[in-house]
């Protein structure tokens, strides 16, 4: 591996990234990086783009242009060190399997061909789940689980990939309260041990007690950074617009005046 | 003939194996194309290899069924790949481009088919037997083309297993984990092109598309796990061929295809009627049994709160007065619950005003009420 690294100390580096959708434009000349061991929160309008950015650095959606290193590399050499949470109704949960049969299937890529999973991916599989709190449904078949459980072992499948990059679209969409606290409590957790975790979040309340980096998104890059900079109410305007009835909360937990002055007009 | 002539018959044995192998191949391919919600697939691969037999045949100038079952897989494919690219580059949704290739190509097979046949060739008797299939026809060269086939087909979804599954599963995540997932998609759809190809002989390009659901829509009610499912479905598969070749020998003249089907569907309907944890029967079963666990637990709870109410545990309840307050003859209700020994019958004392029978909770009753009360109480906060 002679190539050199590009950007190695970012855990995420997005260069001119630019998605579109039968000529429109989905995203558009985005620049983020996202240092490591952060949990990062990428929120923005319906339509923004949040979704796009998340599969487009996976490749699971083409970009007409940009390039995405991941710890300097790119994802084709980064896989190993990706794991996904995608949206939990991409799949059909009626499927014929169990939850931890869910889980194992996080070690497919790992495993590669004509292998086949063995003991020892199961006993992993039963760590991830027990991090989740849902060893005792292994064998539970997954339409049999709630909304929140389904997320879980979304969440364990994950976790069997021991990545250093967690990518995680809406996990905390449709479950309860107990469930989000249990998902954030892991997603901290994994902060801790130095992995990055960037979660696609549609909660403009809880941003600043879950996050402690934020990319502002609606179709371009609206801020990045730290959330005590980021999340000001200037900033949420912008991406935002006239949705302001979501932003009722932000003059009271800005100290800044002059973007006080600038939201309470339009509220 | 009895049954027992009719297996040592000659012509039977070869369209049974025939069918039975038919079976198995789509058993095992239509599970996955079923949870993939890619049934219909089966039927536009199907309606389109019959451009694709006609084809063969101008080709070959004869019915020759090496370059009739070539044109019929090289159209079926041509049709998968043009339902992907109206998929990909337009708007459409997966069902209407189904819909769009399976009558474009259908009708240019039929088209074809009605040259041929106004050619005056000698030798395009029982072309049109590919519509609805002609078991009987099969001979032993047939058997192995299909045999082959159909072993090619398992040993590929046996290698495959874990790829197929999770790309069935979940495509996207598969495309994470570095597989290519465009690739096995596209085995997918041409070993069911293959099974199409196997079956075209048999049931004709018509039925075939029951063939590559139904086995697979019957094992999925019985089972919770895809290793048994593609079993079970392999199994029905192999069955209902089987059965309907036998019917079929066993009645003048009766077409084999569809006597096939026939025999599918039939294990279908049992399989949706009384699968258990899936089948209607169950669930009806289960609807009624929760809504009388809901009433008679409400007529417990009303007595209870009556009681409450009057500051007399033994207090008696005019069932009349419990009518009145649910809207409903709870008679039922509170013979279920004396069933129990939740509640007591109490014949009116003389004297009183009302004619009606009066109910009293007994000791176990009250714990009951109780701990349903506590247990609603614990789930709404």
């Amino acid at each position: 591996m002679n190539e050199t690294l590009h950007e190695p100390n970012l855990a995420l580096h997005v260069e001119d990234l630019t998605v579109s959708y039968h000529g429109k434009p989905v995203l558009w000349d985005i620049d983020f990086n996202v240092p490591p061991g952060v949990m990062a929160a990428i929120i923005g309008p319906n339509g923004a783009g949040k979704s796009t950015l998340i599969k487009s650095v996976l490749g699971l959606v083409p970009s007409v242009a940009g390039h995405i290193t991941l710890h300097g590399l790119s994802y084709r050499r980064a896989r190993r060190r990706v794991g996904y949470v995608p949206q939990r109704s991409s799949v059909d949960w009626d499927f014929p399997t169990t939850a931890l049969d869910v889980v194992i299937m996080g070690l497919y890529g790992r495993l590669g061909w004509l292998k086949r999973p063995g003991r020892r991916e199961r006993s992993e599989a039963m760590q991830a789940l027990e991090m989740v709190g849902m060893q005792d449904f292994a064998t539970r078949q997954i339409s049999q689980l709630s909304g929140g459980q389904q997320q879980r072992v979304f969440l364990a499948r994950a976790l069997v990939q021991k990545a250093d990059v967690y990518f995680l679209d809406e996990p905390m969409a449709g479950v309860d309260a107990t469930t989000e606290r249990a998902i954030v409590d892991i997603l901290r957790r994994l902060r801790d041990e130095g992995k990055t975790v960037i979660v696609v979040h549609h909660d403009l309340q809880t941003v600043r007690s879950y996050f402690d980096w934020l990319v502002i998104l609606n179709v371009r890059v609206i801020a990045q950074g730290p959330v005590e900079k980021i999340y000001t109410a200037e900033h949420l305007r912008r991406a935002y617009g006239g949705q302001i009835a979501l932003l009722d909360d932000v003059p009271t937990i800005t100290d800044d005046a002059t973007s006080r002055a600038e939201t309470e007009p339009l509220s | 003939m009895t049954l027992l002539s009719l297996l040592g018959d000659y012509t039977l044995q070869k369209v049974a194996i025939g069918a039975a192998l038919l079976g198995l191949i789509s058993g095992v391919l239509g599970s996955f194309a079923v949870l993939r919600k890619q049934s219909l697939l089966g039927d536009t691969l199907s309606h389109a290899a019959l451009p694709g037999v006609c084809l063969g045949f101008i080709i070959a100038g004869g019915r020759e069924l090496g370059s009739i079952l070539t044109g019929a897989l090289m159209t079926g494919t041509l049709a998968a790949l043009t339902m992907l690219l109206l998929t990909r580059m337009s708007r459409l949704k997966t069902d209407a481009a189904l819909g769009v290739a399976l009558s474009v190509f259908f009708a240019v097979g039929v088209v074809l088919l009605t040259y041929i046949q106004g050619g005056n060739n000698a030798s395009q008797g029982g072309l049109d037997s590919f519509l609805f299939g002609q078991a009987a026809a099969t001979l032993t060269s047939d058997l192995w083309v299909m045999a082959t086939i159909t072993a090619i087909a398992l040993a590929l979804v046996t290698v495959l297993w874990k790829e197929f599954k999770l790309v069935s599963f979940d495509p996207e995540f598969a495309a994470c984990s570095g597989l290519p997932v465009v690739l096995l998609e596209a085995t997918m759809t041409v070993m069911i092109a293959l099974a199409v190809v196997v079956g075209l002989q048999m049931v004709g390009v018509v039925l075939m598309a029951a063939m590559i659901i139904a086995p697979a829509v019957a094992a999925r009610q019985w089972t919770k796990r895809l290793e048994h499912m593609v079993l079970l479905a392999a199994a029905f598969g192999i069955v209902g061929g089987m059965c309907g070749a036998v019917i079929s020998a066993m009645g003048p003249g009766l077409a084999t295809g569809p006597l096939i089907i026939l025999s599918l569907s039939l294990i279908v309907v049992v399989s949706l009627l009384l699968a258990p944890g899936r089948g209607f029967a169950w669930e009806l079963y289960k609807l009624r049994r929760d809504r009388r666990t809901l009433r008679t637990q409400q007529v417990l709870t009303t007595l209870y709160r009556l009681a409450q109410h009057h500051r007399d545990p033994a207090f008696r309840s005019d069932q009349g007065m419990v009518d009145a307050y649910h809207g409903t003859n709870t008679r039922s209700a509170l013979q279920y619950l004396a069933g129990k020994g939740w509640v007591r019958f109490e014949s009116p004392h003389a004297g009183d005003p009302a004619t009606q029978p009066h109910w009293a909770l007994t000791e176990s009753g009250r714990h009951e009420a109780e701990r349903i009360l506590t247990d609603l109480e614990g789930a709404s906060r």
